[in-house]
């Protein structure tokens, strides 16, 4: 039987951000959160193997205790299992610290045959955290991922990646990470009774000590403001003279390029 | 005390607002427009283990409590209003006179299809001459050789054209009024039974709502509900259950007005900038809000003590009054708010608008609440 880990991220709800119109500054007072939509593909793409092979699932977060509520969140989706790490500490991780925080929880603690993680997060999307997880755990990893299929007597995964310049089929043996894009399959919504049960599985909790060392931050948020959009208000006519001074301002914006034509 | 809902309450709240985004808000207009029952979405519900929330799993039941129930319908009834009422005419008015009165084996029978979707209920009290005064009724049942005889006719009989089953009132001993009012269990097809004309309505325009004709129906023995004469009080007693989920059906309604309200005074632009910006519309978003989170609140409050085994006729009726009134006057400032684009079919509100109005009307009028609200004071 597979074992699966699935780590997911408690993000900001986006829809609940407001923006201070003098400031530009983010407003978070009333903001709710969520599983960040792409590791709801994860998610779902571990159940989807459960159901198939009859794998267990853990899904894994890294937040501060005060996230606690995603657990019951991710727990309905479908995992057998939650792994909680937590501490007050723990808010806004650069990847590279989340990713070793990953890794350190998971070494010894989770038994896997394979990792899978959302490409990115709805808040910040470096798309790292799994690649430096599978680099910290030295197992193989495959990004971008939008269908996956299980060779079961083989012992190992087809991955088939949505690449910049096409799609490409890799065989990658386990164990391995992989992390998937949003068009590999539809997350379903919890069932009444699915919600329920989750309270009845298993959590586990690995607090700060138990880790080891944990680098500090590569990066240093200096700013978060609200991109603006002006409108410009120009009004061209319909005419041959106003198609010719639109395209006229569009240059001047630097919206076309004489290379576009 | 305690005003956060629990995760779970929660979670289900978030579930069906996913499942609004997809499936019923695309459908919702066309559900009123054309006009036609949502019978694809009725299967999903049952997939979501959402048709008989409130019941024990040993039938067929989510297991859970009535809370979450309340906030389904709440939900539902934000995105559309028949969707919502079909849910709750379903599990208030059908499943739980069976729930609470009837033997092991209706359970087995009926509570169960009732409760996985395998089957839609109904509720038969109505008649042209008995409304609110449920014990005119004038449809009688006689018990002839082993098997009982209907007799009578129905209206506003709403699911009764989809329904595997209704629960229908009738007259057992003419002579003591609304003591002589017994229930049954009436399977579809059951000989005799018919479903009459469909009634065109102003709102919910998606759900069926019809007559039942009971001409010389006949039914098992034991299709009796409850006791010979209870009939009155399994209708009461749903009824005031049911009167949590019309309070939850108007919220969602009210809800849905706030909602295009303030998404349309932020887009509106008039005199150099957006409406919302205007005191006069600011104060009806104001009031609006403020009774759409007290209907809420009552509503909620009436649900709990359900939960908690307290006494909530009078709550019920508190709550299904203030929030059908507040879900009629939110519609009513919300197409004020819109201007003349919120007279026209194509806008939310207009549906809104229509929706509304039942609420004031079924499972006991508004004038009907006040008079139990004072009865259960004055007594």
């Amino acid at each position: 039987m597979l074992n699966i880990i699935t780590c997911f991220k408690w993000v900001i709800d986006e829809a609940d951000i407001k923006a201070d119109a003098a400031t530009r500054k983010l407003l978070f007072g009333r903001a709710g959160y969520k599983i960040s939509a792409y590791d709801r593909h994860a998610i779902e793409e571990a159940v989807r193997f459960q159901e198939q092979h009859g794998a267990s699932v853990a899904a894994v977060t890294v937040a501060p205790p005060s996230a606690k509520k995603c657990l019951k969140d991710a727990l309905s989706r479908g995992p057998d299992s939650a792994c909680f790490v937590n501490d007050p500490s723990f808010l806004d991780l650069d990847p590279s610290q989340t990713s070793s925080i990953l890794a350190a929880a998971v070494r010894g603690r989770i038994k896997f045959d394979l990792i899978i993680c959302g490409e990115g997060s709805d808040d910040l999307y470096a798309q790292q955290v799994g690649p430096a997880l599978a680099e910290r755990l030295g197992i193989p990893c495959a990004t971008c991922v939008s269908k996956l299929t299980y060779a079961e007597d083989e012992k190992h995964i087809i991955a088939e990646r949505r690449l910049d310049d096409g799609m490409e089929t890799v065989l990658v043996p386990l164990p391995a990470l992989v992390s998937v894009l949003p068009g590999i399959n539809t997350p379903r919504i919890p069932t009444l009774k699915e919600v329920l049960g989750a309270a009845k599985k298993e959590i586990f909790n690995v607090a700060l000590e138990e880790l080891g060392d944990i680098p500090g931050p590569y990066l240093k948020t200096v700013e978060v403001v609200a991109a603006a959009m002006d409108r410009r208000g120009i009004r061209f006519s319909a005419d041959e003279e106003g198609v010719r001074s639109a395209v006229n301002a569009l240059f001047k914006e630097g919206v076309l390029s004489q290379g576009v034509l | 005390m305690n005003f956060q809902l629990t995760e779970e309450h929660q979670l289900i709240r978030a579930g069906v607002r996913e499942f609004c985004g997809k499936f019923v808000d695309p459908v919702a207009n066309e559900i009123d427009q054309e006009p036609r029952f949502p019978s694809e979405i009725v299967k999903k519900l049952a997939e979501q283990d959402w048709l008989g929330i409130p019941y024990p799993a040993q039938y067929g039941g989510a297991g859970s409590d009535y809370l979450s129930y309340i906030i389904v319908v709440e939900e539902l009834s934000r995105s559309c209003a028949t969707t919502g009422f079909t849910l709750e005419c379903h599990t208030s008015l059908a499943s739980y006179p069976i729930f609470k009165f009837g033997t092991e084996e209706q359970k087995q029978k009926y509570l169960v299809p009732l409760c996985k979707g395998d089957m839609l209920g109904a509720f038969a009290l109505t008649e042209a001459g008995a409304g609110t005064d449920a014990g005119a009724a004038t449809t009688v049942a006689v018990l002839d050789d082993g098997e009982w005889a209907l007799n009578g006719s129905k209206i506003f009989i709403s699911n009764a054209p989809v329904a595997g089953m209704t629960i229908v009132f009738a007259m057992t001993d003419k002579t003591k009024g609304t003591k002589g009012l017994s229930a049954f269990i009436v399977p579809a097809g059951s000989p005799g039974l018919k479903i009459g004309r469909h009634l065109n309505k102003m709102g919910i325009r998606g759900s069926l709502t019809a007559e039942v004709l009971l001409q010389d129906c006949r039914i098992p023995k034991d299709s009796l509900l409850g006791q010979e004469g209870q009939g009155f009080r399994i209708a009461m007693m749903t009824l005031d259950g049911g009167r949590i989920g019309i309070a939850a059906q108007a919220v969602g309604i009210a809800q849905a007005a706030l909602d295009e309200s303030i998404r349309y005074a932020k887009e509106r632009v008039q005199f150099g900038k957006p409406i919302a910006s205007l005191q006069a519309i600011q104060w009806m978003i104001a009031d609006m809000a403020t009774e759409v989170e007290a209907s809420r609140f009552l509503t909620y409050h009436a649900a709990w003590c359900c939960d908690q085994d307290l006494s909530y006729s009078k709550e019920a009726a508190m709550a299904k009054l203030f929030a059908s009134e507040t879900a009629s006057r939110q519609t009513n400032r919300a197409i004020q708010i819109h201007g003349g684009i919120g007279y026209i079919k194509e806008q939310k509100v207009e549906r809104l608008y229509r929706d509304a109005k039942i609420t004031e009307i079924y499972e006991g009028t508004s004038e009907v609440m006040r008079m139990l609200i004072a009865g259960s004071l004055l007594r």
